[in-house]
C-alpha cells in the first residue's frame, strides 16, 4: 500500500470554466450550475415560463376536474379555457400569453399533465387519448416482451384490484411516452422518474408503509416499463451518448498498455484461479450491454464486482477494501472495454428506480463504475506515476511498458517472448494447432471405426459360414429301439443263473 | 433479488491506510486484521442492521478509496449520503489535513442546495410541486426528487481519529491534540470520536450514534413532510383514480 504514491488530478480541471470557484460539470459544458444557468438564461427563460404556465394550468385544471368529478363526473374541459393569471416575479409575459393559446396543440402538455404528481384525475381521459394516438405499440411486441408482460400480469394478479390499477397505469404511461417521439432524453427520464415516484407513493399508501412489498412491486413495474421502452430510452438520438460511447471506447483502446502494476492492483493473474475470476468479471461487465432493464444491468455490474472481490481475496488472502477494489475495477474496465459503456451508465442513471441507485449494494458498485470511467477519462501521466514523455510514447504506441529500457536492445528480439499478449497469442495458436491435430486424429479414428463397423457383419458372416462349412449339419436317421427288441449286447451277458437242486 | 434494503448511506472518507476498512471490519465482524475471513469476500460495502429500541435501521457503509489519485472522483461517492465518517490517523498529522479537505468538500456540496431549499420551503412557503418545477427548470440536469432527496436529508459529519490504542501505549505518538480535533469538530458541527479498531474502543458507539442520528432526523423529516401537506394530496390522488376508472 505504501508504494502508492500521491497523484493529483488537477483540481483546476474540475472547477467551473468561468473561474467562480465552484466545481464544474461536463454535463454543463464545464461550468458550474450557477454559471451554466446564467449562460443559458435566455434559453432557459422560455423553458421556465413554460413550466410555470404548466404548473399554474395544472393547478387550475385539477381543481376544476376535482370539482367536476365531485359533481357530474363529466370530464369537462372547463379548466383549459380558463384564463390564467401570470405567475409572479418572472420575466416578460407577452410571449407567455401567446404560448398559452397554443398550449392545447403542444404535445408535451398531455404528458406532463399526466406525470405531474397531483394531476392524477385525468387517467381516464389519458387512456382514450393514448389509444387513439398510438394503437401500434402493441403490434410491435416481440416474444420477449410478451413474456415480460405475462410475468408482470401474473405478478399483479396476486394484488387483485390494485394490481389491475397498476397495470393500467403502466400501459397508459407507456402509450403516452411512445406517442411523444420528440421527447428529449432528460425529459423522458423525468417522466419516468416522476412515474416511479407517484407509483411508489401510492403503493406506500396502499401497503401502509411496508417498504418490502412496495419495492417488490416497484421492481416489477420498472422491469415492465423499461423493457417496453428500451428502444426509445436507450442511447436516444437526441443525446450525444453515442459520441461519448465512441470516445470512451477509443480512449480505452489507446490505453491498452496500462499494466496492473501501474494501477497498483492487488491481483496476480498468474494464479489460474484468479485469472479465471478476472475473465468472469470481464464477461459480466460486457454482458451488461445485452440487458434491457436497468436493474438487470446493475445485476451484471454487481456480479462483475463480486468476481473482482474474490479475485483480490484469492491474491491477498484478506477481504478487499475500497483501496484495492477501485483500481481493480478500473483495470477490468480497461481490459473489457465494455460496449456502449456511457450509454449504459446514462441509461441506468436516467431510468433506474432511484431508491436502488442511492443507497444499496448495487448503488455502491455502480458508483464505483462511474468513478472508474471518470478516472479513465481523466487519466494522465501523473495518475500512473509516469513521466509525461513516457506517457506520450506509450499513448502514441512508440513504446510499450512491458519491455523497459533496462533490457536495452535485446528486447525487440524477445518481443514475442516477453510481451504477454503475444505470448498468450502464441499459446493460443499452439493450443489451436494441438486441437486441430487432435481433431484430425479423432476423425481418423472415427473413420476407421466406421469401416470396422461396416466390415464387422461381413466378418461375422464369414466366420459363421466357415464354421457351418467345417461342421456341416447332418441329420442322422433316427433309430428308435423298442424296449423289448432283440438286443445284441444282451447275448454277451452270462446266462442267468439256473436254479439247482441241492442234495441234502 | 436478494438485496438487503438499506435505509441510510454512510460513507467512510479518509486518507489511505488510516484504517477505514479496519474500522468497518471491527464494527461489523468484531475482528482486527486476523481472520476468519472465509465468509466475506469484500469489506468495501457492508449493510449492517442496527437495533434502536423497537426499530431496526440498516446502515449501508461505503468504503472509499483514499488515494489522492481518486480525489477528484470523491464527490461521486458521497452524493446522497446521510452520514460521512471522516477518518484520520491520530499519529499522522498529514491525514488530519486530508480530513479537513474532505470536510470542506462535504460542506461545499451540501450548502448550496440546502440554502436554496430552505428559502423555497420556509420563506416562500412553496409547495413541493412548485419547488420541483422550479428546480427542474433551473438546470434541467438532476431530477426533482433526487435533489429533494439529497437536500432534505442532510449529510451529517462524524470526525473520527483512529488507532487510539497506539496513543494509549505511547503518548508521544500523538500528533493531533485532542482539544484541537474537538474544536475543529465543534466548528463544523460534527461529532468527534477517537476509536481503536484493534481494541474495539468506541467503535460501536460511533456507528450507534450514526444510526441514532439518522433515526431522529428521519423522524423529523416525516413530521416536516406532513407540514407541506404531501400526505393529504396523495390520499386524494389514490382515491380519485379508483373512482375514475
Amino acid at each position: 500500500m505504501s508504494q502508492r504514491r500521491g497523484i493529483h488530478v488537477d483540481q483546476s480541471d474540475l472547477l467551473c470554466k468561468k473561474g467562480c470557484g465552484y466545481y464544474g460539470n461536463t454535463a454543463w459544458h464545464g461550468l458550474c450550475s450557477k454559471c451554466w444557468r446564467e449562460e443559458y438564461q435566455q434559453v432557459r427563460q422560455k423553458q421556465i415560463q413554460d413550466d410555470w404556465a404548466l404548473a399554474e394550468k395544472l393547478q387550475r385544471e385539477e381543481e376544476a376536474a376535482y370539482a367536476s368529478t365531485q359533481g357530474t363526473q363529466s370530464q369537462s374541459q372547463a379548466a383549459a379555457s380558463q384564463t390564467h393569471p401570470a405567475p409572479p416575479s418572472l420575466g416578460p409575459f407577452s410571449k407567455f400569453e401567446e404560448k398559452k393559446t397554443n398550449e392545447k396543440t403542444r404535445k408535451v402538455t398531455t404528458v406532463k399533465k399526466f406525470f405531474s404528481s397531483s394531476s392524477s384525475r385525468t387517467p381516464k381521459k389519458e387512456t382514450q387519448e393514448g389509444r387513439t394516438i398510438s394503437p401500434s405499440i402493441n403490434r410491435h411486441t416481440s416474444l420477449e416482451m410478451d413474456q415480460v408482460s405475462k410475468d408482470f400480469t401474473e405478478f399483479l394478479k396476486n394484488l387483485h384490484k390494485p394490481g389491475r390499477e397498476i397495470l393500467k397505469q403502466c400501459r397508459v404511461f407507456i402509450m403516452n411516452v411512445s406517442s411523444k417521439k420528440e421527447l428529449k432524453a432528460d425529459e423522458l427520464s423525468e417522466c419516468v422518474q416522476d412515474f416511479y415516484q407517484n407509483m411508489a407513493d401510492r403503493l406506500t399508501g396502499h401497503f401502509k408503509g411496508s417498504s418490502e412489498s412496495v419495492e417488490q412491486v416497484m421492481d416489477q413495474v420498472e422491469k415492465y416499463i423499461m423493457s417496453r421502452m428500451y428502444k426509445v430510452a436507450f442511447c436516444p438520438e437526441t443525446t450525444d451518448d453515442e459520441r461519448k460511447d465512441l470516445a470512451i471506447q477509443k480512449r480505452i483502446r489507446e490505453l491498452h498498455w496500462v499494466t496492473i502494476q501501474m494501477l497498483c492492483v492487488p491481483i496476480e493473474e498468474e494464479i489460474p484461479e484468479v485469472s479465471d475470476k478476472v475473465v468472469n468479471a470481464i464477461t459480466d461487465i460486457i454482458e451488461m450491454d445485452s440487458k434491457k432493464v436497468p436493474q438487470d444491468k446493475l445485476g451484471c455490474i454487481k456480479r462483475c464486482c463480486k468476481h473482482i472481490f474474490s479475485a483480490i481475496r484469492s491474491t491477498k488472502n484478506e477481504p478487499a477494501s475500497a483501496d484495492d477494489f477501485l483500481p481493480a475495477l478500473i483495470y477490468i474496465v480497461l481490459k473489457a472495454n465494455p460496449p456502449r459503456l456511457q450509454s449504459n451508465i446514462q441509461y441506468i442513471t436516467r431510468f433506474c428506480n432511484p431508491s436502488r441507485l442511492m443507497t444499496g449494494e448495487e448503488a455502491y458498485y455502480f458508483t464505483n463504475l462511474c468513478c472508474a470511467v471518470a478516472f479513465i477519462e481523466k487519466l494522465d501521466a501523473q495518475s500512473l506515476n509516469l513521466s509525461p514523455e513516457e506517457f506520450e510514447r506509450y499513448m502514441s504506441g512508440q513504446a510499450s511498458p512491458r519491455f523497459h529500457s533496462a533490457e536495452g536492445e535485446q528486447h525487440r528480439a524477445e518481443a514475442g517472448a516477453t510481451n504477454p499478449v503475444l505470448e498468450q497469442l502464441n499459446h493460443n495458436l499452439e493450443q489451436l494447432t494441438g486441437l486441430i491435430a487432435r481433431q484430425e486424429r479423432l476423425v481418423e479414428a472415427a473413420q476407421s471405426m466406421q469401416a470396422d463397423l461396416l466390415s464387422w457383419p461381413e466378418c461375422v458372416q464369414r466366420e459363421v459360414d466357415n464354421i457351418l462349412e467345417e461342421y456341416p449339419l447332418e441329420i442322422l436317421p433316427r433309430t428308435v429301439a423298442a424296449i423289448d427288441a432283440h438286443d445284441v449286447d444282451s447275448d454277451r451277458l452270462p446266462h442267468p443263473l439256473t436254479p439247482q437242486v441241492c442234495a441234502q | 433479488m436478494s438485496t438487503i434494503r438499506v435505509d441510510a448511506k454512510v460513507v467512510m472518507l479518509g486518507k489511505e491506510s488510516v484504517g477505514k476498512t479496519s474500522l468497518v471490519e471491527r464494527y461489523v465482524h468484531h475482528r482486527f486484521l486476523v481472520g476468519p475471513y472465509q465468509n466475506t469476500i469484500g469489506a468495501a460495502f457492508v449493510a449492517k442492521p442496527i437495533q434502536l429500541g423497537e426499530k431496526v435501521v440498516t446502515l449501508g457503509i461505503w468504503d472509499t478509496a483514499g488515494s489522492e489519485r481518486y480525489e477528484a472522483m470523491s464527490r461521486i461517492y458521497y452524493r446522497g449520503a446521510r452520514a460521512a465518517i471522516v477518518c484520520y490517523d491520530l499519529t499522522d498529522s498529514s491525514s488530519f489535513q486530508r480530513a479537513r479537505f474532505w470536510v470542506k468538500e462535504l460542506q461545499n456540496c451540501e450548502e448550496v442546495i440546502e440554502q436554496v431549499l430552505y428559502v423555497l420551503y420556509h420563506i416562500l412557503k412553496w409547495e413541493t410541486l412548485k419547488v420541483g418545477f422550479f428546480l427542474s427548470s433551473v438546470n434541467n440536469g438532476p431530477r426533482l426528487h433526487t435533489i429533494l432527496f439529497v437536500a432534505l436529508q442532510q449529510c451529517k459529519i462524524y470526525l473520527c481519529g483512529t488507532k487510539n490504542d497506539l496513543i494509549t501505549a505511547d503518548r508521544s505518538l500523538r500528533q493531533i491534540d485532542y482539544h484541537d480535533a474537538q474544536d475543529f469538530a465543534e466548528e463544523i458541527g460534527a461529532q468527534y470520536f477517537e476509536t481503536s479498531s484493534k481494541t474495539g474502543n468506541n467503535v460501536d458507539e460511533l456507528f450507534h450514534k450514526v444510526a441514532e442520528d439518522y433515526n431522529n432526523a428521519a423522524f423529523q423529516f416525516m413530521s416536516e413532510e406532513s407540514g407541506v401537506d404531501l400526505g393529504q394530496k396523495k390520499d386524494s390522488y389514490f382515491y380519485s383514480c379508483c373512482h375514475n376508472n
